[in-house]
């Protein structure tokens, strides 16, 4: 194994089993199967997957949060099994929805006893929660009580525990989950600028915005039901459906949308879903030929097109293109 | 990780961790009514009883000590064994697995944080006992019963943080089991009476709680003519089985710790809340 | 809106949340640990008094005033469970589960809920109770004779009582709603204050002035009174004693009525608070 891993795994996998007490006993979930990953020491790595995917059962393997059930997995060169102790000092997390922290602590004093768990002392750590307050925005929130806090800001409050101990390699979950759009484009400028600044901090993303791990990622994993589907950077991954064409349509409605474009010729992979009251229908063809015969099935099935568009590949299609479906659609 | 560094790192969590639950004392004064007056009038109410039953006066004293006691058993029970369930809950077991640090050092910190805490409640019992109800004590032993009331402290703080990573794996399962052992325990380690009445064996059984012993071992020291009839064992015996329990709880404590982070992991359950 | 689809909420709040009570109290175990539990708790705080009276009474448990004292406890079980079961549920739902604030914004009536999370530990407290009694009649030789109970007076003092319990219950929950958790619940820290004051274990009569005085005013004390008299045929105080059964019932009706009314205006108030300072969805882990 390379010696500038920062995160590698080889079959790695994880199956839940239900208690006896619970309904389904003894019945087994694969929420992670076969999973191989190398992340390079310095590289901002991105997973993207749907709700459901098995991204935070891999987040939670990686911080030696729960143990694999097979294969292995290793953080900055250690095994996460055998020596989680030896894990734990090279990394930090932050989950987005998180509501740690102590209610009756303000902000600073929080973000202090967590500190303290990292053997930082009073000072460096006086002077990082300033920093990192600076950053997220909150100094004038310092000497707030926690349970005083909205979601967003407890949220960015979190963001700052993750960092003040300055992790070799640090997880984020879905760390711009809820927040609002301003704030998002601060916390993803602060995450490019801690990588490309800071030589051989590494950070593993995961998220189910396509267009966060777009613009973030070094490279990104797509993951579904448990396994990794393709890997590489966001332009590899785009680029392999430089050959096809994407179109994107809106209709008013469509009686059976599953099955209507099922054996027309050339489509190579099809999905929709419903948005502002219309469905809009992604189509990834071999050739532009394909789409005449998409609208007049439309047509014969009384459907209104309200609009027609040829796109450059995302990374939802490259998803689209592997899965069958899109990332916000149920598996 | 050089010896140094790891004893700087225990003693910041220590630190860490019970700042919460002092300065909690300071910032939501309710506490002042539900963990000490209140439980002053329960107390007080077996005073009456004894008093209905025209008992000795030494009784009041009984219940004023095991009343005193009794903050520190529901600490160990409400604010030890049952903590890391709170803890999963909030989301902070997570981050705590997750840091670099010893989990004892933590379990330390709470239960630093609530000696202090507790012994506010504990100080106010004992006025009040002194004061209103004229409980009478003989001051003739303060250090023994110094040495007594702290290896107690430690055996009992060290069976909570037993309890506690027992506890780490289940919901509410830790929840009712530490309210089974509530009343149970007063009964069985004679906090409104002494042990002895139980029989033998059953005070000897009873004994694995810290409690027993100490209570038995205070009450000599502070009632010497009246426990003289009704003592459990010698204080000496007292004060070296307390010592040797408080040496095996924390073992025990730091090795069950160990494995049930181990088993939580694997399982799944670190995480799991909602329980 | 129509009166009947607001009796239809609220009947469905009530049932909603007894059924989660009954859920959140039964379902962490097999049923035989359940079983255990729900008999080992009560017993052995009755068997603290039985071992008090051994050690000291003049004639042990023949002492006169063991019985009035087994019954009082026994029936003491209700109150920390029905206090607990109640008001608890603010503590649980908002710092546990998270859902206080969805209970909030649901169309439920509160009261209802609350009481209806209480029912469950009403429903085990019934079934604690009468263990204790029947434990302390075939082992302490307790006079109860079935024959001879005043079943209209047990009724009636029993429902009174417990709808003056339920909705102190309903006072703490208010209590709970706009103060931090703190590691002894609320509602056990008023039950055992109330055992003082209420004369559960002893007659009021041994009560300094002042104690007594409050004592007077709590309808738990009339409630127990009456208890006693219905299984035994006599209570334990001599000042008590002026009172008629009737007497004693219609104190307690009116005290619980008080009760009620107090404790709703008290839990307005505190909702109100915990609204303006926002504090329904606080964590306050210490």
């Amino acid at each position: 194994m390379s010696t500038n891993l920062a995160v590698s795994t080889q079959n790695l996998g994880r199956v839940y089993r239900a208690k006896k007490r619970e309904a389904g006993s003894g019945k087994e979930i694969v929420a992670l199967h076969g999973v191989d990953l190398e992340i390079h020491q310095g590289e901002l790595f991105g997973l993207l997957g749907p709700n459901g995917a098995g991204k935070t059962t891999l987040i939670k393997i990686l911080t030696t949060l729960l143990a694999p059930t097979s294969g292995e997995a290793r953080v900055a060169g250690t095994d996460v099994a055998k020596n989680p102790w030896e894990v734990r000092r090279h990394i930090n997390m932050v989950s987005g929805g998180e509501s740690s922290g102590y209610g009756l602590l303000t902000v600073e004093e929080n973000l202090w006893l967590f500190s303290q768990f990292y053997g930082l002392d009073w000072k460096t750590a006086r002077e990082r929660i300033r920093e990192m307050l600076k950053i997220v925005g909150m100094e004038d929130r310092a000497k707030t009580k926690i349970y005083h806090l909205s979601t967003g800001m407890r949220q960015k409050m979190n963001f700052a525990r993750g960092f003040i101990t300055d992790p070799e390699i640090i997880f984020l979950d879905e760390p711009t989950l809820g927040l609002d759009v301003q704030t998002s484009r601060v916390l993803r400028d602060f995450v490019k600028n801690w990588v490309r600044v800071r030589k051989n901090k590494t950070l593993l993303l995961t998220t189910h915005y396509m267009q966060e791990a777009d613009e973030l990622c070094d490279r990104v994993a797509i993951i579904d039901r448990g396994k990794i589907l393709a890997c590489d950077t966001p332009s590899n991954l785009k680029r392999s459906l430089n050959q096809s064409s994407v179109f994107h349509l809106k209709v008013d409605s469509l009686p059976q949308p599953d099955s209507q474009f099922q054996g027309l010729k050339g489509i190579q992979s099809f999905a929709h879903h419903q948005h502002n009251g219309l469905l809009e229908l992604s189509f990834i063809v071999e050739t532009e030929n394909a789409l005449m015969p998409i609208l007049a099935s439309i047509e014969r099935s009384k459907g209104n097109l309200i609009s027609l568009e040829k796109r450059q590949p995302t990374l939802e299609d490259v998803f689209i293109n592997l899965v069958g479906r899109g990332l916000s659609e149920e598996p | 990780m050089i010896f140094r560094k790891r004893v700087e790192l225990f003693l910041r969590t220590v630190i860490g961790r019970a700042y919460p639950r002092l300065i909690g004392l300071q910032r939501e004064r309710s506490w002042l009514i539900f963990d000490t007056l209140l439980p002053l009038l329960q107390m007080s109410a077996f005073v009456f009883v004894y008093r209905a039953m025209q008992a000795p006066p030494e009784y009041t004293g009984f219940v004023v000590l095991g009343g005193a006691m009794t903050a520190y058993w529901l600490n160990v029970l409400w604010s030890m064994a049952t903590q890391l369930h709170w803890e999963k809950e909030n989301g902070n077991l997570a981050l705590f697995i997750m840091a670099p640090t010893s989990r004892m050092a933590i379990l330390l910190g709470m239960a630093l944080g609530g000696i202090v805490a507790t012994s506010f409640r504990a100080a106010a019992v004992v006025l009040v006992g002194i004061f209103i109800f004229g409980a009478h004590f003989s001051a003739e032993r303060i250090p023994e019963l110094i040495g007594i009331f702290l290896l107690t402290l430690i055996a009992l703080y060290g069976m909570g943080m037993l309890f506690s990573s027992l506890f780490l794996l289940y919901g509410r399962e830790a929840w009712h089991m530490s309210l089974l052992l509530q009343e149970p325990i007063y009964l069985l380690s004679g906090f409104y009476f002494p042990v002895r009445s139980l029989g033998y064996w059953t005070a000897m059984g009873a004994s694995i709680v810290p409690i027993t012993l100490g209570l038995d071992a205070m009450r000599q020291l502070l009632f010497p003519r009246m426990m003289q009839q009704i003592k459990f064992l010698d204080v000496r015996i007292e004060l070296l089985v307390l010592a040797v329990l408080g040496l095996v709880f924390l073992f025990l404590a730091q090795r069950s710790l160990s494995y049930m982070e181990r088993l939580a992991c694997q399982e799944g359950r670190l995480t799991v809340r909602g329980q | 809106m129509a009166t009947n689809q607001r009796a239809v909420e609220n009947l469905r709040s009530l049932r909603m949340a007894a059924w989660l009570g009954w859920q959140i109290e039964s379902n962490w175990t097999d049923p035989f640990l359940f079983a255990i539990y729900s008999v080992i708790k009560p017993i052995a705080g009755a068997l603290i008094l039985v071992f008090m009276y051994m050690v000291v009474a003049k004639g042990g448990l023949s002492n006169p005033l063991f019985p009035m004292i087994f019954v009082g406890n026994a029936f003491y079980i209700y109150v920390a469970m029905v206090l607990m079961g109640v008001s608890f549920a603010v503590v649980d739902d908002r710092e546990r589960y998270g859902m206080l604030k969805y209970m909030y914004t649901a169309p439920l009536n509160i009261y209802f809920y609350l009481l209806g999370r209480g029912g469950a530990k009403t429903l085990i407290a019934t079934v604690s109770v009468l263990i204790t009694l029947a434990f302390g009649a075939l082992l302490f030789n307790l006079p109860i004779d079935i024959a001879s109970i005043d079943w209209l007076l047990l009724v009636t003092g029993l429902v009174l009582g417990l709808l003056s319990l339920a909705f102190l219950g309903i006072f703490l929950g208010g209590v709970a709603l706009i103060t931090a958790r703190h590691g002894q619940f609320t509602g056990e820290a008023v039950a055992g204050a109330l055992y003082m004051l209420c004369g559960a274990v002893f007659p009021i009569d041994v009560l300094p002035g002042l104690l007594q005085a409050i004592s007077y005013i709590l309808p738990l004390t009339y409630w127990i009174e009456t208890m006693r008299r219905a299984l035994l045929g006599s209570g334990s105080s001599q000042i008590l004693s002026q009172l008629s059964n009737l007497e004693l019932v219609g104190v307690l009706g009116a005290f619980s009525v008080g009760v009620v009314i107090l404790s709703v205006l008290f839990f307005r108030w505190a909702e109100h608070r915990a609204k303006e300072k926002g504090l329904i969805d606080m964590q306050t882990n210490y």
